[in-house]
C-alpha cells in the first residue's frame, strides 16, 4: 500500500513538473498570435522551446530537489538528468542551424551566408548573449560527458557545472527574451518565473545548507 | 496589411538596406528592424528574402488612406 | 503626416487655413487633415555637407549601374557609385528574371535580320542602332554575369557585389540623389541627401552616368514605388533632351489585393534568372486597357476563346499580322519569362487566373523607350559629360512595344557598358570638375527647403492626388484630347500650387517630397505629348485618331526646358540622330 502511494506521489511530482516544463510552454505557444510558417518551421520551433524549457527542468532532476532523491534515489535522478541534459542540449547546439532551415528551400540567401551573418551580428546584444550561451553549453556539455576523464575533484567539477550552468542560465533566457522569435510578454514572464525559481533553490541549496555529499 | 510584423530580429539591417521604399529603419535602443514607414510597402517581399533568419511577415492586403479634400 | 494637427493651436490652426472656422472643428475632432504645420525634428540650420571627388559618377545600382561602374573602372576611370537603394535589390532589377542572349551559332536570325523584325513590330519606333548594340553584346554580358554568380541565386546583391568589391569601387547606398549639376554647360556633378548619415551629399565629377531606371506614379501591384523617374527630371532640368513619354506599359494586377507585387507575380520574384533566346512579339501595349474600356472594367475581363464571346472586341490599338498570334504560344512556356502573359494566355500573371485590373504600372512607359535622348549609340546626351544607360536612355531599343522577351535586362547590362567605357573616354578629356560655392550654396536650400517650411502639403497626400487624376484608364491609356487637357489642368494646379509648398519632417519625407515632384513633372510630360501625337501607334492609343498615321508621325517627340523654362517639344524623325 505504501508503496504504491510513493509510487503515485512520484508520478504527481513528474507530472508536475511536465505540466510546467512542457504544458505550459505549448499553451503559450499556441496562444501567442504568432505568424503561421510551415509545419516544419512550426515544429522547430516547438522543439527549441521545449528544448529551453526542458532544460531548465534540469534543476530539478538534481540533488535540489530533495524530496525526489529522497523518492527516486540519486541514481535515477541522475538517469533523468543525463538523459534530459544530452538531449536537450543537443537540440539547443543545433537550433541556430534550425534558423536558417527555410534557406535549403529557396533559390535566395544560401544557407551559409544567412548562417554567417546571423553569428556576425554583434550589434545586437541578443547575439552576443546567444554566443556567450553557446559557449557555456558546450563547455557544459564536454566536461560533463568527459567528467572521469578531467580529473577534477568531484567538488571542484559540480562547482564548475553548476558556475556554467548559472552562467548559461542567466545569458540564455536573456537572449530568449531579447531575440526569441516568440518573445510575447507571456513566455518572458514564464522564463523569468522559471529562472527566479531555480536560483531560489540554488541559493537555498548551496549557500542555506550545506548539503551532504 | 503589407508588411506586417518582425519576429526574431538579429538587427543585421539586411531588410532595412534591401527595401527599395526605405519603409524599414533600426531602431536605436533596441538594435533591432523596425517597421517605421508601412505605407510605403510595395509588398515586394525583398526584406524577407534577404532576411536570414525567416523573421519578417507580410500579407497582400494594403491598407490605403482615406481620401480627404486638402492636403 | 496626421498627428501634428493635434499638435497646434487652435488660433494658429485657423489663421493657417485662412480662418475657416470649420477646419479648426474639422482638427479639433482629430479628423484627417492633410494640410498642417510642419513638425520638422532635424535642426537644417546645421546640417553640414560632404563633397567627395571623382572621374565618373555612377547613379543607380542596378543592371545599368553595375555594368557602368564596372567598365568604366575597367576603361581607366575612378569610378564612385550610388544608389537611392541597395546593389542589385531596388528599382526594376530585382524582379526581372529573363535575360536575353544573342547567340550567333544557335540563332536563325541574323542581327539585321532581327533588328528588322523588331522594326515590324514596333511600326518603325526602335532606333536600330540600339536595337542592334543589344544581339552584338548581350552574350558577352551574359557570360560576365555567369562568372559573377549571377544566375546562381535568385537575390542579386551578392553577385553584383562581387564585381565592384574586387575591384574596390566605392559604393554609396541609400543616397537619394536630387540634383544634376552643370557649369558652364558641362556637367560638374551632382548632388543629394543619405537616408541614414542625414547629410547633404555633392559630388564632384567629370562624367555622370544615369542609370536610375524609369519610373511611375507609386502604382499598385508593380514593384517600382522607388522608381519616379528621378534621373529623366534630373536631366531635363538641367537642359536634358527627354523622350516617349507618350507611350505606356500596360501590365495588369489581379484584381484582388491589386497592390501585392509579390502575390500577383506567383513565385515569380523567388526564381533565379534564366536566359532567353530570340523570340519577337507585340506585346504590353494597351490591348487590354481597350477591351476593358469598350467591355465596363475588369468585371468583364477573361481569356478570349475561352467560350466567353463578349471579350472580343473589335477595333482598339493596331497588332501588325505578323505578330498577331505572338500570344499563342505564350501559355506558361517559357519558366523564365520577364513579366506575366497577358490576356491572350491565360487571363492573368502566373498563377492567377480570375479578375486583372489595369494601370499596375501606370506613369512608366516601355522599357527604353523614355527617357534622356541619345544623340549617338554612345549613351550620350546632348549635355556634356551625361551619359544615361537602360530605362533611363530613350534608346528605343525595342520601339514603344515590348518586342523582345529579356531584353529589358540584357539591354540595361549592353547600355551599361557602352557608356560606362564611353563616359571613362570622356572623362580624359576633361580637367578637374568643381562646383562654385554659389551652386552648393543655391542647392542646398533647394534640397532642404521641404524641411524649413512650416507648414505645408505632404508628399503622401499629393501623390494620393496625382495617381486619382492620371492612374484612370481614361486618362492615360485610352486617350482622348478632352480629357488629356482636363487632367492637364489639375496636374499644373499640383505644379504651381503643391509642388512648392510640400513639407517633411524627417528625410524619409524629404525623399517622398522630391520624388513626388518629379512625379508631377513627368505627369506634365505624358499629358503634352499625349495631346501632341494625333495618332495611335503601339502603346499610345488615341481613341479620337485610332489609326496610325505614317505620313505624319514617323517621329519621335523631344521634350526639353526652353530659356523661358516652360516645356518645349520637337519632332525627331525615326532613324536619325537630334541636330
Amino acid at each position: 500500500m505504501g508503496l504504491i502511494m510513493k509510487k503515485q506521489r512520484n508520478i504527481f511530482r513528474l507530472l508536475i513538473l511536465a505540466l510546467f516544463f512542457i504544458i505550459v510552454p505549448i499553451v503559450l505557444y499556441n496562444l501567442g498570435d504568432f505568424p503561421k510558417r510551415s509545419f516544419l518551421m512550426d515544429v522547430l520551433s516547438i522543439i527549441t522551446i521545449l528544448g529551453f524549457s526542458l532544460f531548465l527542468s534540469q534543476f530539478f532532476s538534481t540533488r535540489i530537489n530533495q524530496k525526489l532523491v529522497k523518492d527516486i534515489r540519486m541514481v535515477n535522478v541522475l538517469k533523468i538528468h543525463k538523459f534530459i541534459g544530452y538531449l536537450f542540449i543537443s537540440i539547443l547546439l543545433l537550433h541556430p542551424f534550425f534558423i536558417v532551415v527555410p534557406k535549403f528551400f529557396d533559390n535566395g540567401v544560401s544557407p551559409t551566408d544567412a548562417f554567417l551573418t546571423l553569428i556576425t551580428s554583434f550589434n545586437s546584444l541578443g547575439v552576443i548573449l546567444g554566443i556567450i550561451a553557446y559557449t557555456s553549453m558546450l563547455i557544459l556539455l564536454i566536461t560533463a560527458f568527459f567528467r572521469f576523464k578531467i580529473y577534477l575533484k568531484y567538488k571542484t567539477w559540480r562547482y564548475l557545472h553548476g558556475y556554467l550552468t548559472t552562467l548559461f542560465i542567466i545569458t540564455a533566457t536573456w537572449h530568449v527574451i531579447n531575440l526569441g522569435r516568440h518573445g510575447t510578454n507571456p513566455f518572458s514572464i514564464y522564463y523569468i518565473l522559471a529562472v527566479v525559481s531555480v536560483i531560489y533553490f540554488l541559493l537555498k541549496t548551496y549557500l542555506f545548507k550545506t548539503s551532504k555529499k | 496589411m503589407s508588411i506586417e510584423s518582425i519576429n526574431g530580429c538579429i538587427g543585421c539591417e539586411e531588410c532595412i538596406k534591401s527595401c527599395p521604399t526605405d519603409v524599414i529603419r533600426l531602431n536605436p535602443t533596441t538594435k533591432k528592424a523596425e517597421i517605421v514607414y508601412q505605407e510605403d510597402c510595395q509588398i515586394c517581399h525583398l526584406c524577407r528574402m534577404y532576411c536570414p533568419v525567416d523573421a519578417i511577415t507580410i500579407s497582400p492586403e494594403k491598407s490605403i488612406p482615406v481620401i480627404v479634400s486638402w492636403g | 503626416m496626421k498627428e501634428s494637427t493635434n499638435n497646434l493651436s487652435r488660433r494658429k490652426f485657423i489663421a493657417l487655413a485662412g480662418g475657416a472656422a470649420s477646419f479648426a472643428a474639422i482638427a479639433a475632432m482629430g479628423l484627417p487633415t492633410d494640410w498642417a504645420l510642419n513638425t520638422t525634428k532635424v535642426d537644417v540650420d546645421s546640417l553640414s555637407f560632404d563633397k567627395i571627388k571623382t572621374d565618373v559618377l555612377v547613379i543607380g545600382g542596378g543592371m545599368a549601374g553595375l555594368f557602368a561602374a564596372v567598365k568604366a573602372h575597367d576603361a581607366g576611370a575612378k569610378v564612385l557609385m550610388v544608389s537611392k537603394g541597395r546593389l542589385g535589390a531596388s528599382g526594376q532589377t530585382p524582379f526581372a528574371k529573363g535575360i536575353f542572349t544573342y547567340d550567333p551559332k544557335k540563332e536563325k536570325l541574323s542581327i539585321d535580320e532581327f533588328a528588322q523584325a523588331v522594326s515590324r513590330s514596333a511600326l518603325g519606333t526602335n532606333n536600330p542602332a540600339y536595337t542592334k548594340q543589344l544581339a552584338e553584346h548581350s552574350l558577352d554580358r551574359v557570360n560576365e554575369l555567369k562568372q559573377w554568380g549571377f544566375f546562381d541565386s535568385s537575390l542579386y546583391n551578392k553577385s553584383f557585389s562581387k564585381p565592384i568589391n574586387d575591384r574596390n569601387i566605392p559604393l554609396q547606398e541609400r543616397v537619394v540623389i536630387t540634383h544634376l549639376i552643370k557649369e558652364n554647360n558641362k556637367i560638374v556633378g551632382a548632388a543629394g541627401f543619405s537616408l541614414d548619415s542625414e547629410k547633404i551629399i555633392f559630388y564632384e565629377a567629370k562624367s555622370v552616368i544615369l542609370c536610375t531606371g524609369a519610373g511611375g506614379f507609386k502604382p499598385n501591384g508593380f514593384p517600382i514605388c522607388d522608381l519616379t523617374h528621378d534621373g529623366t527630371i534630373m536631366a531635363y532640368n538641367i537642359g536634358a533632351k527627354v523622350t516617349g513619354k507618350e507611350w505606356n506599359d500596360g501590365h495588369p494586377a489581379k484584381s484582388e489585393n491589386a497592390a501585392a507585387c509579390y502575390d500577383g507575380w506567383g513565385d515569380m520574384f523567388e526564381k533565379k534568372p534564366e536566359t532567353t533566346s530570340v523570340e519577337i512579339r507585340h506585346d504590353l501595349g494597351v490591348d487590354m486597357n481597350y477591351t476593358a474600356y469598350i467591355n465596363g472594367g475588369a468585371a468583364q475581363m477573361g481569356p478570349p476563346g475561352m467560350g466567353k464571346q463578349e471579350n472580343i472586341v473589335v477595333g482598339g490599338p493596331y497588332r501588325p499580322e505578323e505578330f498577331n498570334n505572338a500570344g499563342g504560344h505564350q501559355g506558361g512556356k517559357k519558366e523564365g519569362e520577364k513579366r506575366p502573359p497577358r490576356k491572350e494566355g491565360k487571363g492573368g500573371p502566373p498563377g492567377m487566373g480570375g479578375s486583372v485590373v489595369g494601370g499596375s504600372s501606370a506613369g512608366m512607359s516601355i522599357h527604353k523607350a523614355e527617357g534622356i535622348v541619345p544623340i549617338n549609340d554612345q549613351c550620350e546626351s546632348n549635355i556634356s559629360g551625361l551619359f544615361a544607360a537602360g530605362d533611363a536612355l530613350g534608346s528605343y531599343m525595342a520601339g514603344a512595344i515590348y518586342t523582345q522577351i529579356g531584353s529589358s535586362l540584357a539591354g540595361s547590362a549592353v547600355q551599361g557598358a557602352v557608356a560606362g567605357e564611353a563616359a571613362a573616354k570622356y572623362s580624359k578629356t576633361v580637367k578637374t570638375a568643381s562646383i562654385s560655392s554659389s551652386k552648393i550654396k543655391e542647392i542646398k536650400e533647394e534640397i532642404l527647403a521641404p524641411l524649413k517650411r512650416d507648414a505645408g502639403y505632404s508628399a503622401a497626400w499629393v501623390t494620393q492626388t496625382l495617381q486619382g487624376i492620371m492612374i484612370p484608364n481614361f486618362i492615360i491609356y485610352i486617350k482622348k484630347e478632352n480629357l488629356l487637357k482636363g487632367a492637364l489642368a489639375y496636374v499644373e494646379e499640383l505644379r504651381d500650387h503643391h509642388l512648392p509648398t510640400l513639407r517633411a519632417k524627417n528625410f524619409h519625407e524629404l525623399r517622398l517630397v522630391h520624388e513626388t515632384a518629379n512625379m508631377i513633372v513627368t505627369a506634365e510630360m505624358k499629358l503634352k505629348a499625349s495631346i501632341m501625337r494625333t495618332e495611335s501607334r503601339c502603346s499610345h492609343y488615341r481613341i479620337d485618331y485610332p489609326e496610325v498615321d505614317y505620313e505624319n508621325w514617323n517621329v519621335w517627340i523631344n521634350i526639353f526646358k526652353g530659356e523661358d523654362g516652360t516645356m518645349q517639344f520637337e519632332k525627331q524623325p525615326f532613324n536619325t540622330w537630334p541636330i
